[in-house]
């Protein structure tokens, strides 16, 4: 109980920061600042990694549910599904798998190189 | 019945559809572990029976958007915790850092100028055009770009979110399909052409999977922030 609240207080610091870093810097929103100041975090220790483990692997397990609402949005957009229906379903489709087959086969090919293992970092590899 | 419910019980009535919404959530997220296919996935299983519920009962989005509000809450806070796989991975991330920017580079602008052309070829609206072709990064920032270039947002919204179903849902296994095998390209691939939705999907299979997928995730709303204020005009340039 203790590391979930530890977990949770180490998120809500990380998306306050967020929503700081957003409010002076612009560009991206809150949340992604928070999950980089979140990781920077981990990786100075200033929060712990071990007490954090199990309740964020519980956390991202579910995450799919909280976008549950933003997906049923799709019920205010049947005027226009009516309207250009087929191609736009069309774009966004092929245009989508055109991007999975670029980036998914360059790194396939490129990102083969094997990190060399001189430990000296604080990460411990699971 | 339940609009009444609505207005009449507002507190209540949001319970009952947060329960409908996590249990119908749960129900699909088991079956599919049992059964291990995709059609099975619980946010596509959760929104397929929530939208014809929400059609009978008469109940409008604002209303359940409102009704939900809490879940709505907790998405912020669920992509915070995707630095905890992001920080697992950063050794190897640091790593290929140069590899990795300059794929997603290729890659965003290659999709803006494919989408884009391929909207103003069939539907010939430039409003839709742009919308189009700013689906690939998260919603937040797909709609402050289609704005400031003066397309269609709504129109974003709704491509972003079938982009993000579509690379999550058939994503690995057309990636398997063409023998993109390793958990760092399937994620920076899906985590780039499905942003948060398909990072959600794929944090499932692995935590490296779930590392890259959110490293995608932020770089390519950074590039595209970057890229598409002078590629999309250029574009505009060749339709005018």
């Amino acid at each position: 109980m203790k590391n979930v609240l530890y977990t949770l207080f180490a998120i809500s610091i990380s998306l306050l920061l967020g929503k700081l870093a957003h409010h002076l810097l612009a560009g991206l929103p809150a949340s992604l600042y928070g999950m980089v100041i979140y990781a920077l975090f981990l990786q100075l220790n200033w929060f712990s990694a071990k007490k954090v483990t199990a309740t964020n692997q519980w956390l991202v397990r579910h995450m799919g549910v909280c976008f549950v609402p933003a997906g049923v949005g799709v019920i205010n957009h049947f005027q226009l599904i009516q309207e250009h229906g087929v191609a736009l379903i069309a774009i966004i489709f092929s245009s989508t798998f055109i991007l999975l087959t670029v980036i998914g086969y360059l790194s396939e090919r490129l990102l083969t190189k094997q990190v060399p293992n001189d430990d000296n970092s604080s990460m411990s590899q699971k | 019945m339940l609009t009444r419910l609505l207005i009449d019980y507002p507190v209540l009535a949001s319970i009952t559809i947060i329960l409908i919404t996590v249990a119908s959530y749960q129900l699909a997220a088991s079956q599919q572990q049992k059964w291990q296919t995709i059609w099975l996935n619980p946010m596509l299983i959760t929104i397929a029976l929530l939208v014809p519920l929400l059609l009978f009962f008469d109940i409008n989005y604002q209303q359940y958007s409102q009704a939900t509000y809490v879940l709505n809450l907790m998405l912020e806070p669920a992509i915070v915790a995707l630095g905890f796989p992001l920080y697992q991975q950063l050794r190897q991330i640091k790593f290929h850092w140069r590899e990795i920017m300059s794929i997603l580079t290729l890659g965003i602008i290659v999709v803006i100028t494919v989408s884009f052309i391929m909207a103003m070829i069939f539907i010939k609206a430039p409003e839709i055009a742009i919308a189009l072709s700013l689906k690939s990064v998260t919603t937040p920032i797909g709609i402050t770009l289609t704005e400031q270039l003066s397309g269609d947002s709504s129109i974003t919204t709704f491509a972003i979110l079938i982009a993000g179903l579509f690379g999550g849902l058939l994503g690995p296994a057309w990636l398997s399909f063409i023998g993109v095998n390793s958990a760092k390209a399937q994620g920076l691939a899906i985590g780039s052409a499905s942003h948060a939705i398909g990072t959600a999907v794929l944090v499932r299979v692995s935590a490296e999977h779930g590392a890259y997928s959110s490293v995608a995730l932020i770089l390519s709303a950074l590039l595209t922030a970057l890229i598409s204020p002078w590629l999309i005009p250029l574009l505009q340039q060749l339709f005018s």
